[in-house]
Order: structure tokens, then sequence, then C-alpha cells
């Protein structure tokens, strides 16, 4: 069964290490004014950061259209694939989920026949590309779809995502704060520590310094147990740095960093740090 | 009550062999009032050269409360009279001594249980269980304390109760036991005797017995009613915080001109009505700052003194309504979105003293504020209150006063919610502690987490010397600047700059990372400002923040982490 895998733009996949996974890639789009920028093609993270800097207003993001969606598996099903599965940013953070949904229900007919799967990944930037490049070598060992997709729901089950935040600003104004909200407010300077769970953000401390938000982080990552993998996202190389030297007392594999795109960094800031982490 | 005399053709000498609930009302009222009498006297003989947490307050507060309800009782039988009294005791305790002296009556009614008038030996054993039960609420028991005077005072009362059955014998006995423990107080506590006093509770434990006795031997009638509300009665905070509204509009303008007089204008502004007139500046140019129902007023009377820029003016209750219309926006929002699951689980109740350190703790979500008021340390009755009013079944206390922890841990007992004390002994531990909630965790995980975060905190407090003292080999003159860290004191002199940077110094300030400073409501932004910046100048590496804590007496409060 040849089984393709596509994802979307927010799962912080490198280009090259998509391409050469054989993963298809859909951009969410970027807005700086009046300006807009496919993400991952047009803007990465550096870009971004520079553009957020020198400008006056706050970036707007969107989905991709459920037509962008279409092209893709359209496309991918012509190439010869006989099963799509498609794994998407958390359904409560964006309409991307929605999107593809719409788009694989109103495909033409003779393409119907082909299964895709869509996955709400209930997660984020490397959660999502994780649990894709696992699908991408699933189905490079030709397994079926139904088997893929549960091996990918398995591993996003134990996925869990550890931010650290210069401030609640941007996820604020961004409308994805959720639960968060109750550390707003607060009238000391903190940095604060976010968690996603069932795919919504929630609070998780509040601590006053950078270097006291990465311990923390390290002892919450030490008290989930034997891990399969980490790995950190990072707004910049310096604060994955600081973040990596936190974790590498509570974790001895191989950390590995992926660069924060400009849609999670539209509604997390500028000094955004996570750490992905996957338990056994 | 039978009298008899003795030894007639001598000098009568009153005999009391039985009690009633009456006569045990009577004599503790007399005790209750003889104390308020000599409070004062017991404020002074805290070591700590500080007005906050005064023992004779305290204790006195606390039989203020407890005679609430006895004072107009007609009631005879002495156990209900003493049950109503240990019942009223806990509820309206204030501080540790406070709560200890709650103890002691809770003694006192278990020993008269089931008993309708008592006598001699009676009373010997309710003191006996009076002792018990005031140990038992002390984790580490000291002597030297009230702990002191009440175990010897109840060996006394058990010794002439062997010997005779006269109450008043009995009571002249134990009065002169107590004066005895008290007057050695200072050989059993070294703080004591550095600072030349006697212990503030033993003391007024001794006070409420020389009162008693004083009425047992005719001496003195009973009060007549209970003090002044403004100690008797709790107060019937909910622990809610009010929010302030404002009425009027907010002015503030530059004023140039020539030889203008700073003191004048700000009256003059004063006497038109303005509230929180700030006028800064010289003979030139000053700046306006006022709140005022009548801007023109305030405006026109400007411009006859001089030219008007950057004139600004702000209606304050549109700002107030804004910020209520948005909160009560946000709130519903956040009702609507609130599933069931969302209610808060935990619930945190703080006693917070300062508008600017409530304004800290609402920012914290606090789910509710005890007033901690300027020396009065709450009531037990008052935490109970705030920790019944708030939502949650999971309540965790911060008491921020080492004289409140051990009200605090009285509540438990009187509630049908889980509640956890965290034992924090001032607000920036508070704040600590609350900063260190994790939204994930349960009740318990909480409470040690918070805890642990409440320990690392360092905290400094700045203020002024109301006596001289001598406290842990530091000399204090009365009217010297104090540095106190962590609770003790560490530093006296009269440079106030000197004395924070020493206090900052004996911190090992260097070693932590991020420095806040909380000014109190005698100090200004400008001057707060200017003491963070030498700070920063002194220790670059060092984050400093200015927040307006608005505390009463410690002029400034550093919390270093």
């Amino acid at each position: 069964m040849t089984v393709r895998i596509v994802t979307d733009s927010t799962a912080d996949l490198p280009l090259e290490q998509a391409e050469a996974a054989g993963i298809t890639v859909i951009p969410l789009t970027v807005f700086f004014g009046e300006e807009s920028y496919l993400e991952g093609i047009e803007l990465d993270n550096k870009g971004f950061y520079e553009k957020l800097a020198a400008s006056k207003g706050l970036p707007r993001t969107s989905q991709p259209s459920p037509a962008a969606f279409q092209e893709a598996y359209t496309r991918l099903i012509n190439e010869g694939a006989d099963g799509i599965l498609s794994i998407h940013l958390s359904a409560k953070l964006s309409g991307t989920y929605q999107s593809a949904c719409t788009a694989r229900d109103t495909l033409p007919g003779d393409l119907k026949k082909v299964p895709i799967e869509v996955v709400d990944s209930r997660s984020a930037s490397a959660g999502i590309g994780g649990a894709a490049l696992l699908a991408a070598e699933e189905a490079r060992q030709g397994r079926d779809l139904e088997t893929i997709k549960n091996l990918v729901l398995d591993r996003l089950a134990r996925t869990r995502i550890l931010a650290v935040l210069d401030t609640l600003e941007y996820i604020r104004r961004g409308g994805r704060i959720g639960a968060a909200r109750a550390m707003l407010g607060n009238m000391l300077s903190v940095k604060p520590i976010i968690a996603l769970k069932d795919g919504e953000v929630i609070p998780v401390e509040q601590p006053r310094t950078r270097s006291k938000a990465y311990a923390r982080v390290a002892q919450l990552v030490e008290a989930m147990g034997p891990l399969a993998d980490l790995s950190i996202v990072e707004a910049s190389s310096e604060v994955g740095q600081e973040l990596e030297q936190a974790l590498s007392p509570v974790y001895h594999g191989t950390i590995a960093h992926y660069k924060l795109g400009a849609v999670l960094g539209t509604h997390t800031g500028p000094g955004t740090v996570g750490a992905v982490v996957v338990t056994q | 009550m039978q009298e008899q005399t003795v030894r007639p053709g001598r000098q009568r000498q009153r005999r009391i062999s039985v009690f009633d609930g009456q006569d045990l009302k009577k004599s503790i009222l007399a005790g209750a009032a003889w104390l308020e009498e000599h409070k004062e006297a017991i404020n002074a003989l805290n070591v700590f050269p500080v007005p906050d947490g005064d023992t004779g307050s305290n204790m006195s507060a606390t039989m203020q409360s407890a005679i609430r309800n006895i004072a107009k009782s007609s009631e005879t039988s002495a156990s209900d009279i003493a049950a109503r009294l240990a019942h009223d005791a806990l509820l309206g305790a204030r501080g540790n001594s406070g709560v200890i002296l709650s103890q002691t009556l809770r003694g006192l009614a278990a020993g008269l249980a089931g008993k309708k008038t008592f006598t001699a030996p009676d009373l010997a054993d309710a003191m006996q269980e009076a002792e018990r039960l005031a140990y038992r609420a002390v984790i580490k028991p000291v002597e030297g304390t009230i702990l002191t005077v009440v175990r010897e005072s109840a060996a006394a009362a058990r010794h002439s109760a062997e010997r005779g059955d006269d109450l008043v014998a009995l009571m002249q006995e134990v009065v002169n036991a107590a004066r005895q423990a008290v007057a050695r107080t200072p050989d059993l506590l070294p703080t004591l005797k550095q600072a030349g006093v006697v212990d503030a509770g033993g003391q007024g434990f001794c006070t409420i017995l020389e009162g008693v006795w004083r009425y047992m031997r005719g001496e003195a009638g009973p009060a007549a009613s209970p003090a002044t509300p403004s100690t008797a009665e709790p107060a019937a905070r909910k622990g809610r915080v009010s929010i302030e509204e404002e009425y009027g509009y907010e002015v503030v303008f530059l004023l140039r001109g020539s030889g203008l007089d700073v003191e004048r204008i700000r009256q003059t502004i004063i006497d038109m009505g303005g509230v929180s007139t700030v006028v800064a500046g010289d003979e030139k140019l000053l700046k306006v700052h006022t709140h005022t129902p009548t801007p023109g007023k305030i405006l026109d009377y400007g411009v006859s003194l001089g030219s008007l820029l950057d004139i600004n003016i702000e209606n304050l209750q549109e700002q107030s309504l804004n910020y209520a219309a948005e909160s009560a926006a946000e709130h519903a929002a956040e009702e609507e979105n609130r599933t069931e699951s969302e209610t808060p689980r935990i619930a945190t109740v703080a006693v917070v003293s300062g508008a600017g350190f409530e304004k800290v703790f609402q920012g914290l979500k606090v789910s509710a504020i005890v007033p901690g008021g300027q020396t009065m340390n709450p009531s037990i009755e008052e935490l109970l209150s705030a920790v019944e009013s708030v939502a949650a079944q999971q309540v965790i206390i911060l008491p921020n006063n080492g004289n409140v922890i051990m009200s605090a841990e009285q509540v438990s007992g009187l509630t049908q919610k889980e509640v956890c004390v965290v034992p924090t002994k001032t607000l920036c531990q508070g704040i600590a502690a609350l900063l260190g909630f994790n939204y994930e965790a349960d009740f318990a995980i909480n409470c040690k987490t918070m805890t642990e975060a409440a320990r690392h905190i360092q905290t400094a407090e700045i203020t002024t010397a109301v006596r001289s003292a001598q406290i842990g080999g530091v000399h204090v003159r009365e009217g010297d600047y104090i540095g106190v860290i962590n609770g003790d004191l560490a530093v006296a002199g009269q440079n106030m700059d000197l004395v924070i940077q020493d206090t900052l110094q004996r911190m090992h300030i260097d070693n932590y990372e991020i420095v806040t400073l909380y000014y109190g409501q005698d100090v200004n932004t400008e001057q707060a400002q200017e003491i963070a910046r030498r700070i920063k100048q002194a220790h670059s590496h060092l984050e400093i923040e200015v927040v307006n804590g608005g505390q009463p007496y410690y002029a400034y409060i550093f919390s270093a982490e």
C-alpha cells in the first residue's frame, strides 16, 4: 500500500526534512498589514521575527483554504497514493483541521475511492512534526493506512508540550489563551509556563525569571517518567540553548531543535521556547 | 454563691465555696475589663520595636469577642457560660497569644462541662485542662511564655484546692504564682532578658487572672458591658475585597509662573475639594495632580496663577466603569465558556495589608482576601468566614504573618472544607507561594509546592523603630531605621540609605536574580524609584521591580529570589 503523509506548516518541519521524508506540507498564511506570506515558503523563523520587531502592528494568521488541501490530495492520488494520512494543528487552535476535512468530503467522485484520514493532532509544532515523521517512516515500510493512523494516534497521546513565554500578550491577542487567562492581570513580571492539553492552552506556573522557568520545565519533564523522545522548539537559538542546558541533566538522549514558525510565533511572541516531550 | 465570714472581730475576709454561671460570668467580665485597661502597657512589652501584632491588643480583642454573648446573659449554669465563652473566644482569637488564650478557655469549659455550679477542686481540674490544651495548641512549646504562666497557675490552683475549698484563696494563690511566673520569664527566654521585659503573653494572661481575683475580692464590679465595638465585634467581613469606585475627574497639568508657592497651592486645591492631591516642583514650574468633581474650578485657579501646559483630564468613573465593564464582560465570557469541570477546585485565601499589595494578590487571582489591618491580626472567625465564602471545597490559607499562622491552623477544625495552611510569614512569601501555584497539580501537591516556593524567597523589611530595643545583639534607638531580614532584626541606623544597603548586603543580594521593591503608604513613587536606581547601580546584574505596596509601617519591603 502506498500511503502518503500530509501535514501543515505549523508542524515546523524543516523543508528539506519534509521533502526527504516525502511529506507534503500545506502552508498557513501570515499577514503583516496588507502583505501576506506563506509560512515556511515565503517566511521563515528568522524572517518572521525580524519583521515582527520592525512592524508597528501585530501580524495575523489564517488557515489554508479547503482548495489548497484538495489540490494536494488530488495530486497525491494522481501520483499513485492509495491512502492519505493528513495530520494537523489542534482543531481548538485553528480551522486548519476543518479545512482539511471539508476538502476530503468534497473531493470529486472518482477520487473519493482513496481513503483519506484527517487527524486532529491536538498538538502543535514538533508535536505534529514528530508524528508526521513517524507516519512517513511507517509508510515507507509499506504499512497500511489504518495501522499508521493508530501508531500516530498512540504517539500523539503520549506527546506533551511545555512552553516558556516572555509574555502572555501575544497569545491573549491571538485569542488562543484559553484557560491560561487565569494568569492574566499579574502585576509582577513573570515568564509564564503554558502547556497544551486536549488540544488547548492551559496555564502551568508563573516563575519570575527565565532561569527559574527552565528549571521548572526540567523538573516537570523529569516527573513525566521515562521518555521516548524530547525535542526543543525555539524562537531563537539562544533560548533553545538555554532550555537545552536546563534539560540535559534530566534527559540524556539527543535533543533535536526546531525553529518556531511564523504562525505559532505570531501567537506566542519573541523569546518563546518549548519542550516537546513524548513519553514511553 | 455562699458567703461566710471568717475570723469575726478581725478583718473580714470573703470566703466563697461555690460559684454558679452568673458568678463565673461576672468574674470573666472583670478579667476582660482589667485586661482592656492594661492592654497598652502589655503592648509596650513587645520586644520587637514595630507596632504590629501587639499582644495586649490581640489578647484583649480575643477576650472582648469571648464575652460578647455572655455579657447580657442571665444563664445560671456554669457549664453553659463556659461553653459559650470558649466558643466565642475561638472565633474571636487573634494572634498566637489570642489562640492560646482561647485554648485555655476551651480547657476551662471542658473542665466545667455538665456542672451547673463549681467548687475550688472543680476549678483546679478545669485549669489543669486549660494547661493541657494550651500546650497542645503549640507545635513547639517554649518556656518563658504564656504557657509557663498557665502551667504555674494551674499548679497553684491544684495546690490550693488540696488544702481547702475557698475559691478566693485559690485565686489568690493562682495570681501570686502567675505573677512570679511572669517575673521569671526573662530568666527562661534570653530575648526577654536582652530586651529587659517580661513576656507579653504571660503578662496578659496574668492580668486576666488579676481581674478575676479583684472581682472575687469585691474590689471591682464586673464591667457593665463589653468595651467599645471597635475591639469587641468581629468585623462582619466576608474576606471579599470591595472594588473602589472613583468619581469625578483626574486633573493633571504643568503650571508655569513665577513666585509659585507650592504649599499654598496644594492647600488651596485641597480646600477646593481636590482628593489625592500632589503638587510638586518649584516657584517657576510645578506639576499638579488631583481628583476632583469640578475640574473647571481647579483649572481656573491654575490659570489665575500662570500658564497651563500638558493638561490632561480623565473621567474617573468612566475609567472604573470601563474596567468594571471589561472585567464583567470577561467574566460573562468566562462563565459561558466555563463547563462544570472548570469551576476552581482549589481556592486561596490570603491575609493582606496594604492597598497595593491587595492589587498584587488580586492580580494573582487569590480567591479571597482577609484584610490584615494595622496592628490587629485577623480573628479566627474572619479567616473562617473567608474560607466559607469561596466556592471551592479545597482551600489554601496564606497567613502572611508569623502571628497569624496559629489562627489559620485552627480554621480546619471549624469547617467541612479541606483546608491547608501554607505557613507564610511575610506578604512576599505569600506572593511567592501564589506564584508557585501549579494549575495542573492536585491540592496536596500544591500545598507542598507552594510551601517550598515560599521558603525560597528572602524578605527584607525596612521601617522605623517606635521604641528602643536590643535584639540579637543589635542596639536600636527609638526613631532609628531598622532592617529586618526574614523576621529577624538585623540592622539599625540613622541613615535610611545605609540601613537599606547594609540590609541588602546581609541578605547576600548578589546571589539572587530579581529583587522586588514594595513601597509603603508613606512613600511616594519617586522616592521608591530612586532607591531602586541606586540598588541597580550597586548591583548591575540584578533585575529590580518597583511595586506600590501601600503597606502600613514598613516603608520598604524587598523580596529577593
